[in-house]
């Protein structure tokens, strides 16, 4: 095989160095290049890029409150609810609007949500007050269990208000519900007007229909 | 030699293709069925009631009815964006699992595209313009304030490239020419960097120490000193020579201190900033926590109550539920206490009450036996708590009718300060027993 | 007494992280050798409080103390004592005193290691830096998220147990320790990053020294996630192992940048090359790693995993701030000294090819980070509109970047330093490439369809036959050698084992296991298929090829438990038991699968709805095709890693990759650098082009 011949010339003498003079293009002295940007700073900026793009990750991390408490926002707020009709846990046929002119609050619970069990007390409450006002009713849906453990937990409860059984899930569906305990305020011309999805209290409720008569519902 | 090769490797391209597109169904397409419409539509909505999992993977009974209604829906006729609009006018649009490609959210697929775009873009021009030669790497090496030490880095680091193509052409792994240019390529750079000056490498100038020991035989006893488990900790810069055992120390020693030199002021003021930023993330977080403090909590903010604090603790919730009406729970308050601390005399003096509010409602003689046992220990045990008092006379005054008794309770009662709003509920009580007993009403008792 | 034992412990380590860093900063600022020395000695002290804390933790769940928050939260009597022990990690405070003792492990272990060079300021201030970090992560423990504050009120009788999720599965036992001892692991190549850019010595070999610590760091961060989609594949009953979670996500990012720096580094260390990419990944790697312990136990995004809220998100979040901008800021500072002394000469190179994987890595996280993240900066943007980003997006988007990592790890081990030509590559890759492009055609010629699985199957096979063929070069040199120092052919058969271990040889076992992990993810994403089947006790159904006999049901009663099972018999083999079980009392029913897992498929049973008084059982089935292959390949990595653990030959950076030239006086060995690289200009020549009769043909006869 042949030695390897540099480009353009002579081939090199084995044993010569590094030294300048064996190279065949040498390059122009120092003083004759160009001074090219050496790009200096390149680490700096991108430094402070990569600062400004984490302050601002870090500024909205900082301020999201737990997710636990953040409200879903529901599609149907403003619309026309969807139909209620069903079989209440007594058997007994049931649909909407029962009472005309009065506001409705839909509540979708489970017997095995500890959510639940914490605003059962203040719905008994709310119903009891709004029985005697006439003003709103009560109504409540089993989300994902059994009727049978539904109608004994309204029962130690002390909840006399209808709750449909909801076998197949086609209630909570329509409604958008994904987890118990959901409260719907709907009212009296068939708007849903409001949503919550943590457990309510009476003082919440009164307060969303306050506001809900006030804004000409 | 002009041998015909096998065209290999286009004729793995080729089959590749083929059977690629073949595979993937591009060639043949049939329209999709139902139910494989149903599994796509399925894998991209949201499982209602779970976290991150799809409708289709799901078992959860909401799941099951989103599945359910998909199918009816797709038999229904009703192409796959209706049934995906159907279901986000019901959940919200969060139930899609994949972000839409329009409004904000179609950064999320846009930024990753830029980002790699970008990258890829960066990478390609930095690398053309280094293969033009363009760009001269060691500007800053030369000129009149030199840094020897980088100047020395850059030599070493030419010499090593051009040992490192020498030994790869040796073996075969780079071609003529590909050496030759690199060989020129790195030749010319140090050439560039000016002739070599003595003493401006400290570092290497120790190599001929090393290298008289012998090439096999330094690698022979580094590779010793390797296995043995690395304990002695051989600082290694590339360049540095790694001398066996104790040579390679000092000289860490010689270029440690050299490098630092000239940077104990920058060195200073980092630190300082460092644990300044640290004191005051200190300072800060410190009220931060130690605002809310519960009674009994320490500093460190752990909660640890000593038994007394405890006692008071308990009782307090007791007359707390008691308050609210839940005698039941009360009582089983107070109760707990008791098993604990018998002789504790608040607790007997409210079950006690307890017992004879709940045994006067059910005429429970037991209950009401026991009531009085308990107020007459509480009575026994602290004579001047008014409460026991107020108890046992209106007990004695109601249950036995003894009117007398009651008024000698009521008068222990006053003669303990009872604070003003018990004394106001208990005005009526205490008349009618000392009108009862006929005897005056004392003084202190307010009117009406 | 417990609570006192454990505050006392946790004392101590912020006492010895604080004091450690002072006489630490003091040695440095005022160049005392002794301080210096002297602060070595506050590592095992942080390690001592860990371990008494930690020892009064578990001796306070092992006796039930429900004297304790946290013990009275995560325990009760009826729980088993497997669940005790592992109770200390199954929440939050109890998450970082686990932190906090590996953490404290590692300090020791770093301060024994670099013992003798304790006088250098560079050891010094990576042991400050890790005394920073612990002291952060005790301080924690003190305030936060304390781990032993006491219950208010009265001492309750009976705890609440550990969530129902944690108390079904032993796996508990390993997942989150090993996750902990890779992640918190991270910490010391960081604490070193850090201090070579303080002292500037940034051109030393540090990565080299502190190469086995990130590969073990490594390894247990990879045995954590595999462990942890095992666990999520046996005990959550959905039938898949990874499911996009942001709890997953924070546990993955760290590991991507980190295998892109194990990777990296190998440039650094032969050509000095890539200085900036390398410290910005340790750097990277750290901040996600607290990042990553951010949104899962900040309660900001909820999951699966979620941990409940806590107060100690915001101190997380500015930890990591003030770790990115330190690190970014030393960077930045640093910038002119840390250029590199030269470039990379051409991208068909193993440079280049390190420098595509470092893209593509870096790519995959930023996809993994913004599709985690995403949904909160929506919100934020959006003013409470709100969006998901799940599994659809990510397989979109990560799909294309592994197939083009399979592709990088078929190339790159044919690759030759510096410079290649095709011609080089086109003899080296033709029968790996043959080999995949017939497994394509296997498999479409088999019915397999979708072009995903298809070219991961095929680059797969690429890569694996590339990877198998560095390691018979490799075995084959090592023999050769054997044979060359004289040996008998039999002992020098055996001496091939050589060719197994060491840096290069375990990362080509490493990447087999890679590919048996893409196949086997491949397989079973792909051609999965789910289903029901309802039966009566007593009759068989029919799914996707496989027949379920419901046999029989039985109910088991333990202290902490009730379960319903059923015995199903599947293919006519073995009986498999879904159950769901009811926990204490009151609480949802959950659910347990039973799964027959073999070599070509595994077929996944659970029971959906079991009827109130006699009738049909519901089961659900899921038959996935190749998920035993995940944990083979898992398992193929770990052996990999610890393989190349192993020291094996020395080289000298001046071997080539290929192999002895003829009459070279030194063996050179496979790429299997176990320690730093040695120069040893006088051996090599370096002066004037080597003669004809030394060299090889290229592409000729090569040893890797």
């Amino acid at each position: 095989m042949t030695v390897p011949v540099a480009p353009g010339g002579s081939p090199e003498a084995p044993g010569a160095g590094p030294a300048p003079s064996t190279v065949r293009s040498a390059p122009p002295g120092p003083a004759t290049i160009p001074a090219v940007r050496p790009g200096r700073h390149t680490a700096r900026w991108v430094g402070l890029t990569v600062l400004v793009v984490a302050a601002g990750l870090i500024a909205v991390l900082a301020t999201r409150p737990p997710a636990s408490v953040v409200e879903v926002q529901s599609p149907l707020v403003g619309h026309t609810s969807p139909p209620v009709r069903g079989v209440t846990v007594d058997g007994h046929v049931f649909a909407l609007p029962r009472a005309p002119g009065s506001y409705t609050v839909l509540n979708f619970f489970a017997s095995w949500c500890g959510p639940c069990q914490q605003e059962g007390p203040e719905l008994v409450k709310f119903a009891f007050q709004h029985q005697q006002s006439g003003d709103a009713q009560m109504v409540g849906v089993v989300f994902d269990d059994t009727t049978a453990a539904a109608r004994s937990y309204q029962a130690t409860l002390g909840a006399s208000w209808p709750t449909l059984a909801d076998p197949r899930g086609s209630l909570a569906l329509s409604f958008g519900v994904r987890a118990p305990p959901s409260t719907f305020l709907i009212a009296p011309d068939g708007r849903v007007v409001a949503y919550i999805v943590a457990p309510v209290t009476a003082a919440d409720l009164d307060g969303l229909i306050a506001r809900a008569k006030a804004s000409g519902a | 030699m002009n041998r015909r090769h096998f065209p290999l490797w286009t004729f793995l391209g080729v089959v590749l293709v083929v059977a690629l597109l073949v595979g993937s169904g591009a060639l043949s397409s049939t329209p999709p069925t139902p139910a494989q419409r149903a599994a796509a539509i399925e894998s991209v909505i949201r499982c209602p009631s779970c976290e991150d999992l799809s409708v289709a993977v799901s078992s959860a009974p909401t799941a099951v009815t989103v599945r359910a209604t998909v199918v009816h829906l797709i038999d229904q006729g009703q192409s796959d964006q209706q049934i995906t609009d159907y279901l986000v006018t019901r959940y919200g649009s969060a139930i899609v699992l994949s972000p839409p490609a329009s409004g904000w959210s179609v950064l999320v697929w846009i930024l990753p595209l830029a980002v790699g775009v970008l990258g890829v873009a960066g990478l390609v021009v930095v690398l053309a313009r280094r293969r033009r030669g363009g760009r001269d790497l060691d500007a800053d090496v030369r000129g009149d304030s030199v840094d020897p030490v980088a100047l020395a880095e850059r030599r070493r680091f030419l010499t090593q490239s051009l040992a490192d193509a020498d030994a790869e052409y040796l073996a075969g792994d780079l071609s003529d020419a590909d050496y030759l240019s690199l060989r020129q390529r790195d030749l010319a750079r140090l050439a560039s960097l000016g002739p070599v000056t003595a003493g401006a490498d400290p570092v290497a100038g120790a190599d001929p120490v090393a290298g008289a020991s012998g090439a096999s035989g330094a690698s022979g006893a580094s590779g010793a000193s390797g296995a043995a488990g690395g304990a002695v900790a051989t600082v290694t810069a590339a360049p540095m020579t790694d001398a066996p055992s104790g040579e390679g120390s000092p000289e860490t020693a010689a270029g440690g201190p050299e490098k630092s030199t000239g940077r104990p002021g920058r060195n200073r003021w980092f630190l300082i900033a460092a644990v300044g930023c640290f004191v005051a993330a200190l300072v800060v977080a410190v009220p931060l926590f130690a605002t809310n403090r519960l009674p009994g909590q320490t500093p460190t903010g752990s909660v640890s109550l000593s038994p007394s604090e405890q006692l008071t603790q308990s009782l307090d919730q007791a007359a707390a539920v008691e308050n609210q009406g839940q005698l039941g729970l009360a009582a089983q308050l107070y109760q707990s206490v008791l098993t604990g601390h018998p002789d504790n005399e608040v607790a007997l003096a409210q079950l006690g009450w307890l017992e004879y509010r709940i045994g006067q409602q059910g005429a429970s003689t037991t209950l009401l036996a026991d009531a009085r046992a308990k107020l007459n220990q509480a009575a026994a045990l602290a004579p001047g708590d008014y409460a026991v008092h107020l108890y046992l006379g209106t007990m004695l005054l109601q249950q036995d009718g003894n009117a007398a008794g009651a008024a000698d309770q009521f008068r222990m009662f006053l003669a303990s300060s009872p604070p003003a709003t018990v004394l106001q509920q208990a005005a009526p009580t205490l008349r009618t027993a000392f009108t009862h007993a006929g005897q005056p009403v004392p003084a202190g008792v307010p009117a009406g | 007494m417990n609570g006192t034992l454990g505050h006392t412990g946790v004392l101590l380590g912020l006492a010895a992280a604080v004091v450690g860093i002072a006489v630490l900063a003091v040695g440095l600022v005022r160049g005392r050798t002794s301080a210096l020395r002297g602060g070595r000695v506050y590592a095992p002290l942080i390690l001592l409080g860990g371990v008494v804390a930690v020892f009064a933790m578990q001796r306070a769940l092992v006796t039930h103390d429900f004297s304790l928050t946290y013990v009275a939260d995560n325990n009760s009597r009826s729980t088993p004592l497997l669940y005790s022990i592992t109770g200390m990690w199954s929440a939050l405070a109890g998450s970082i005193l686990l932190w906090g003792v590996i953490l404290g492990g590692y300090a020791t272990a770093m301060v024994w290691r670099f013992r003798r060079r304790a006088d250098d300021q560079l050891v010094a201030w990576a042991t400050l830096v890790m005394y920073a970090v612990a002291a952060f992560f005790f301080g924690l423990m003190l305030g936060p998220a304390d781990p032993f504050s006491h219950v208010t009120g009265a001492v309750p009788p009976d705890g609440l147990g550990p969530n129902v999720l944690l108390q079904d599965n032993p796996l508990v036992l390993f997942h989150p320790p090993m996750l902990y001892l890779g992640l918190v692991g991270f910490t010391l190549p960081f604490a070193f990053a850090v201090a070579s850019l303080v002292t500037g010595r940034v051109d030393e070999d540090w990565q080299g020294e502190t190469r086995r610590w990130t590969l073990f760091a490594w390894t247990f961060l990879t045995i954590g996630i595999v462990l942890g989609a095992w666990w999520s594949y046996q005990v959550l009953g959905w039938g898949g192992f990874w499911a996009w979670d942001p709890v997953e996500n924070a546990s993955l990012l760290p590991w991507l940048v980190g295998t892109a720096y194990l990777h990296s580094v190998m440039v650094q260390q032969r050509r000095g090359l890539l200085r900036v990419w390398n410290l910005s990944l340790v750097i990277a790697t750290f901040s996600l790693t607290i990042l990553g312990t951010f949104l899962t136990r900040s309660g900001v995004i909820q999951s699966v995993h979620s941990f409940s809220t806590s107060v100690i998100g915001p101190l997380l979040l500015g930890f990591f701030g003030l770790v990115l901008a330190v690190g970014v800021g030393l960077i930045a500072w640093r910038g002119d000294r840390l250029r590199s002394p030269g470039g990379i000469d051409s991208p068909v190179s193993r440079e280049g090819a390190f420098l595509a994987n470092n893209l593509l890595f870096v790519l995959f996280t930023f996809v993994v980070l913004l599709g985690t993240v995403f949904p909160l900066l929506y919100e934020a943007l959006n003013g409470g509109a709100q969006v998901s980003v799940g599994a659809p997006y990510f397989n979109r988007l990560v799909i294309p970047l592994g197939l083009g990592l399979l592709f990088l790890m078929a190339v790159a081990p044919a690759l030759p330093w510096r410079k290649s030509s095709t011609e080089v590559m086109r003899r080296r890759l033709a029968v790996p490439a043959a080999l995949g492009v017939l497994v394509v055609v296997g498999c479409v010629l088999g019915g397999i369809t979708g072009i995903e699985p298809l070219l991961a199957f095929g680059l797969g096979a690429f890569a694996a036959a590339s990877a198998g063929r560095a390691l018979v070069l490799s075995v084959r040199a090592a023999w050769r050698t054997a044979r060359a120092a004289g040996q008998s052919p039999a002992r020098a058969a055996l001496a091939g084992w050589r060719g197994l271990v060491g840096r290069a040889n375990g990362g080509m076992i490493v990447h087999i296991g890679v590919v048996v992990i893409a196949v086997g993810l491949a397989g079973a994403t792909a051609f999965g298929h789910r289903g029901t089947v309802v039966l009566v006790q007593g009759r068989t159904g029919a799914f996707a090829g496989h027949t379920v006999t419901f046999v029989g049901t039985r109910t088991v009663r333990t202290p902490s438990h009730v379960s319903r099972q059923a015995l199903l018999r599947v293919d006519g083999g073995g009986i498999f038991t879904p159950a769901i079980s009811q926990f204490g009392s009151g609480t949802q029913a959950v659910g347990t699968p039973s799964v027959d897992s073999s070599v070509t498929a595994d077929v996944y049973l659970t029971i959906n709805s079991i009827p109130d008084k006699g009738g049909a059982w519901t089961f659900g089935v899921v038959v996935q095709p190749l998920v035993m292959w995940l944990w083979i390949g898992g398992g193929l990595v770990v052996v990999g890693s610890v393989l190349s653990a192993v020291p094996g030959r020395r080289r000298r950076p001046t071997d080539p990759v290929s192999a002895p030239a003829a009459g070279a006086a030194s063996p050179v060995g496979p790429l299997a650098a176990g320690e730093p690289q040695v120069d040893d200009p006088a051996a090599v020549p370096t002066v004037g082009s080597p003669s004809p009769a030394e060299r090889q043909p290229v592409g000729a006869g090569e040893a890797s």
